[in-house]
């Protein structure tokens, strides 16, 4: 599909032809693509390919115009790619992972990854990352966390925040009372409603500590944004601290955006997403070191939109 | 099997997803044309799951995106109710040349309803119109994207004033042209009163809303599609694609 900056292709492609995706590629080679990583968007709960709002097909075509080529893919059991019988989860998410490694090493060769998605997509980036010495980058959107320890830890922030920000709280329990238990009721009461949850296969601390480490090792970076809605994080940094590996600062950029929520639901903060992912990928182009939290806040708030109030914790 | 495609104009092209007949010719082609924003989201597997049991009755069918959605080109915020319309004739006329077939059915789900009726129907060439909760018209359904707005701003973490200020202009977590808009507010329920009665099936989930048009078969199959304040669940309405699937494949 040509337009004037990009093509898109879409794809059928693994055993049969069962995985559907889209391959986003520059219409015309820019001085910048040679050997930069290929996106590969996973999809998260039952969203498809196109991503929560779109947010995947808009990142798709923002990425492309820095020299990005991009997958936006249905795993399997999503979107247009249906299931395969008899295969657990994780099974699934395996066997299509070799598929799509395959179809773009054919389509583009053997260029190095970044494994982006957000919630159940950042689990299968976090899962499929340590095996694959292709994956040199992870963007990880509400990733699975863990409770920092502490006098100060994630358990005491929790109790400082009810008490000093009550509209914080009461709006978290919302959440989460709204988005975690009416689904299950429902559920309850007929089968005609699918439960995103059923499909998360969260990854243990080791599991996450093997990805980031493989990352480290491979010279690769790692973005990951938490929204006020994420469960067990509570303050930018925990999870560098939680997961301690070697030079976490120097390969990892963590943000705490507390006022979004878990979809990105609302433009104003996926117009902010969306530069951020870009200024963090534009580093792939002009390679110094991964941008700081500091460094996006103060890049995301020279855009032109009304967020000089950046919602950087 | 499907075959995905991109069609139309080369700088604004919509992609499609065609769902050839199994185990048969198909002598009919049915054109799904889809909700949008949330409710696009919540019902894509629903959808699919639709066009693979009508392909399995021995139909074309042909799922599509609108310029500005889904994997079609275009920005939202550049997009009118116009366009829409446009895309839905594009889409039919795509899928004649596809399949030959001169026998053409639309099936419309919600706002996706009100704008099949407004580009197709005046005309000839549509046999049939399925719609699935269709909107009442273009104004209301403004006013229910504006109380979806403020639900998830009420259920969203505390936001700044300037963010506050922003989503102040936004519908159910877009921006909106003002053309956009203008036109929505136009789009009045005539658009269904020019479609021939004997022409429509409307597929209702509540017997509390009524269609505009007097006199039209409705079926009422009662589901909690929640359209207005469900802002997350994919929705695998079984009974409710089971009524479509009869009004679409019923001679």
């Amino acid at each position: 599909m040509p337009d004037n900056h990009l093509t898109e292709e879409a794809l059928q492609f693994g055993e049969g032809g069962r995985l559907f995706g889209i391959l986003t590629l520059p219409s015309v080679p820019i001085s910048t693509s040679p050997g930069l990583p290929v996106f590969v968007f996973l999809t998260a709960g039952f969203t498809h390919r196109v991503g929560p709002h779109r947010l995947h097909v808009r990142l798709c075509r923002e990425l492309v115009r820095l020299g990005f080529t991009s997958l936006r893919v249905d795993l399997t059991s999503m979107g247009d790619s249906p299931p395969r019988p008899g295969y657990t989860n994780q099974q699934s998410v395996a066997a299509d992972f070799a598929e799509i490694l395959a179809m773009l090493e054919s389509r583009l060769g053997p260029s190095p990854l970044v494994l982006a998605g957000l919630c159940s997509g950042a689990d299968n980036a976090i899962t499929l990352a340590p095996n694959e010495p292709r994956v040199v980058g992870m963007v990880l959107l509400d990733p699975v966390c863990f409770p920092d320890s502490g006098l100060m830890g994630f358990r005491t922030r929790a109790m400082v925040a009810k008490y000093t920000r009550p509209a914080s709280y009461i709006s978290g329990l919302r959440y989460r009372f709204k988005t975690l238990n009416q689904p299950r009721e429902k559920k309850r009461e007929d089968d005609h409603f699918v439960d995103p949850l059923a499909l998360r296969d969260p990854p243990t601390l080791e599991l996450m500590q093997a990805a980031f480490e493989s990352i480290r090792k491979r010279g690769g970076r790692v973005l990951s944004v938490f929204t006020g809605t994420a469960p067990q994080y509570n303050q930018v940094g925990q999870l560098g601290r939680v997961l301690a590996v070697d030079g976490y600062q120097q390969f990892c950029t963590e943000l705490f955006w507390r006022r979004s929520d878990h979809t990105f639901t609302l433009e104003v903060h996926r117009r902010q997403l969306v530069e951020a992912i870009k200024t963090w990928a534009g580093d792939y182009i002009a390679p110094e070191r991964a941008p700081t939290s500091d460094d996006l806040s103060e890049r995301a708030a020279s855009l032109p939109v009304l967020l000089t109030d950046t919602h950087q914790a | 099997m499907i075959e995905p495609f991109f069609f139309g104009p080369n700088n604004e092209q919509l992609f499609a997803i065609y769902h050839p007949p199994i185990g048969g010719s198909g002598q009919v082609l049915t054109v799904i044309c889809p909700p949008l924003f949330i409710e696009y989201m919540r019902t894509q597997l629903a959808l699919r799951e639709l066009a693979i049991s009508l392909a399995e009755s021995g139909q074309h069918v042909l799922r599509f995106d609108y310029r500005g959605t889904g994997d079609s080109f275009g920005e939202l915020s550049e997009t009118a109710v116009s366009d829409w319309v446009d895309d839905i004739a594009l889409a039919v006329r795509e899928g004649r040349d596809l399949t030959g077939c001169n026998v053409v059915r639309l099936l419309g789900v919600r706002a996706g309803a009100l704008l099949a009726c407004r580009s197709a129907g005046a005309s000839s060439d549509v046999e049939r119109f399925v719609l699935w909760d269709p909107v009442p018209d273009g104004a209301a359904y403004l006013h229910g994207l504006r109380r979806m707005q403020a639900a998830i701003v009420d259920l969203h973490p505390p936001l700044s004033r300037a963010e506050r200020r922003e989503t102040l202009h936004e519908y159910a977590g877009h921006r909106l042209s003002e053309r956009m808009l203008d036109q929505l507010r136009l789009l009045d329920a005539s658009a269904y009163a020019s479609v021939p009665k004997s022409k429509l099936h409307v597929v209702s989930t509540s017997s509390e809303v009524g269609f505009p048009v007097p006199g039209v078969a409705t079926g009422v199959t009662p589901f909690a599609c929640d359209w207005e304040t469900n802002l997350a669940d994919r929705m695998m309405a079984k009974p409710v694609l089971e009524q479509l699937r009869t009004c679409l494949t019923i001679t």
